[in-house]
């Protein structure tokens, strides 16, 4: 009984998604006879606000989000909270600089992904490939991160294996991106972004009750910071910089990697090209900041508090948020709350793999079709669209089972990585008329060679996050190779910067 | 909806780019200052019993880009067609 109390919200709520899916594969079935992948990998450009809000705040917040970072919060305290609220700027900046002009450039190049962008503006396939390859490798290490980090939580709130667990929620995310596509994944977002706030609530009501409300909690962090500062032992969870743990140099760095940057994560970006009208792309930034920041601030505020209840944890303070889940709540109320955090797992999960997907059947399939002049028959991609989005998604399943340490090691890129790749190609291809394909190129390979070589060898260039160094060095390149190269042909600029006419 | 060529969009945009990356610079700077600020002047203050530093660096932070946001969309982000149909204007 309690066991089943435990996994019934959360098999109602996969229900409901997978119902999801499937409604929507069963109603843009017209549309995706017209024009099978601007349906199936960008929802016909038809995204409103709110859900265009939701799915860039659901995709945007994983797992981690909901577990290592509240569980450093448990252990760090405020100035892990300051970290985090550094994503309050990721909802509104992406939209801002690049939304509108993705969207009128997607438009009139009717491109549907992002490496469509990146091909039309700067004429060089090389270029788009390794685009493609970056956001295959990338998005499939990041897949198995989320789909581990779920496993492990799922099992340890209910009790069940490691393997079922990952079964149970790895099949149903697969499944229901599979058959509904980009809208499916976005509508899903949504109904997870807000299970997410409940799952919070529930929490936050769980820690306070428990904690003694807030003046009890803090009363017993004010002696944990108070014993800190005088025995130097623990952490100072009231300071900033968290007794030394939190530096001014992580905290930059961590403005590029979880603010700023986020503007080249393509698994964002891409939602540019997926939204209905400026009013959708205006009301988005409004919803996308109110969520992103309750959420960011809610959960590591939440992971602090936390220490009003939980006053040690055995091994990693990953278990924080489980541990909470597990052990002080009625069987019912965990069960509704886990869903929380397998929801921030499976809404970045189903949003990686549609994009993943796009890059193997988009920018590969279709481009290499159209360039042998065959004619693309749109029944034929709808066929292999749902394949190579089912077996990119199952091939990351089976790896979960037993992670390959290589793609664990690969994942410490992939945010960075995915950055370098994309920051400045789309950042300087838009407002840079000047920028050209050398200059990409040159910028992407020596920027991803810098910030690889110097992570994996353990160096931290200035002391910072090697984002740093590798983002003004891929810059200079860029702008390098830009002198170099030959200029954008006037047809691409007469589209990119019609304003230089 | 306003109505403007090809070349006014791109001029509006980057407009409201540029508009963009100012508060987000606002924000930044808000967010250090309150932060490492608060916390050097009044370490010891508290707001409902939390750091002061703390209320003001993170949810000050975010009201005020919640405000900067609305301000940008209303005041300066204006609304027009997505879709390009000048060239269709330009055959009639």
């Amino acid at each position: 009984m309690d066991v089943f109390m435990r996994i019934a919200p959360t098999v109602i709520f996969f229900v409901i998604l997978l119902g999801m899916g499937f409604w929507i594969q069963k109603k843009s079935s017209d549309s995706r006879t017209a024009n099978y992948s601007k349906d199936y990998y960008i929802g016909g450009r038809s995204l409103g606000g709110f859900v265009l809000a939701m799915t860039l705040v659901a995709t945007y917040s994983s797992v981690s989000s909901f577990l290592s970072g509240p569980g450093v919060a448990w252990q760090r305290g405020f100035g892990w909270v300051y970290l985090a609220s550094i994503q309050i700027v990721a909802a509104f900046i992406v939209l801002g600089v690049l939304g509108k002009k993705m969207a009128v450039i997607g438009r009139k190049v009717d491109a549907v992904t992002v490496v469509d962008v990146i091909r039309s503006r700067y004429n060089s396939n090389v270029l788009a490939i390794i685009s493609a390859i970056v956001i295959i490798v990338f998005f499939t290490t990041s897949m198995l991160g989320q789909f581990i980090g779920g496993a492990t939580l799922f099992s340890a709130a209910t009790g069940w294996s490691y393997d079922a667990s990952l079964m149970l929620f790895a099949a149903v995310v697969v499944l229901y991106t599979t058959v509904g596509g980009f809208k499916a994944v976005a509508i899903t977002d949504t109904a997870c972004a807000i299970i997410m706030m409940v799952g919070m609530g529930i929490l936050a009501v769980i820690i306070l009750g428990e904690g003694g409300g807030l003046s009890g909690v803090m009363a017993t962090i004010t002696e944990v910071s108070a014993t800190a500062r005088t025995t130097g032992e623990g952490v100072d969870m009231i300071a900033p910089t968290a007794s030394g743990l939190v530096s001014v140099k992580s905290l930059i760095g961590f403005w590029f990697l979880v603010g700023i940057g986020t503007v080249g994560l393509p698994q964002t970006n891409v939602r540019c090209l997926s939204y209905r009208d400026t009013k959708a792309v205006h009301s988005a930034m409004i919803y996308g900041t109110i969520v992103v920041g309750a959420m960011m601030i809610g959960m590591h505020l939440l992971g602090v508090l936390a220490r009003g209840v939980l006053f040690e944890v055995e091994g990693s303070t990953d278990t924080v948020i489980s541990t909470l889940i597990s052990g002080h709540m009625h069987p019912l109320l965990a069960g509704l709350t886990i869903i929380g955090p397998l929801a921030a797992t499976m809404s970045t999960v189903s949003s990686l793999l549609i994009s993943g997907s796009s890059a193997i059947v988009k920018d590969i399939y279709i481009y290499n079709k159209t360039t042998k002049n065959e004619a693309v028959d749109q029944k034929m991609v709808g066929k292999i669209s749902l394949i190579v989005t089912a077996v990119m998604g199952i091939v990351t399943i089976i790896m979960a089972f037993e992670p390959p340490s290589i793609i664990i090691w690969i994942n410490m890129f992939a945010t960075g990585g995915l950055q370098i790749a994309f920051f400045w190609p789309l950042l300087l291809g838009m407002f840079w008329s000047k920028a050209n394909g050398t200059g990409a190129l040159f910028s992407v390979v020596g920027g991803l060679a810098v910030y690889c070589i110097a992570t994996a060898q353990g160096i931290s260039i200035g002391g910072f996050n090697n984002i740093i160094a590798s983002t003004i060095i891929a810059f200079i390149l860029f702008v390098i190779g830009s002198k170099v190269g030959k200029p954008a042909e006037e047809k691409v600029l007469r589209t990119f910067f019609p304003d230089k006419f | 909806m306003e109505k403007m060529s090809y070349k006014e969009k791109f001029i509006q945009m980057n407009k409201e780019a540029k508009a963009t990356w100012i508060a987000t610079a606002i924000v930044f700077v808000f967010w250090w200052v309150s932060g490492f600020g608060i916390y050097a002047v009044a370490p010891e203050a508290t707001i409902l019993y939390m750091p002061a530093w703390f209320m003001v660096a993170c949810f000050g932070t975010w009201f005020l880009t919640i405000g900067l946001v609305v301000y940008l969309t209303k005041k300066v982000f204006k609304d027009f067609d997505l879709n390009d149909d000048t060239e269709i204007e330009g055959g009639n």
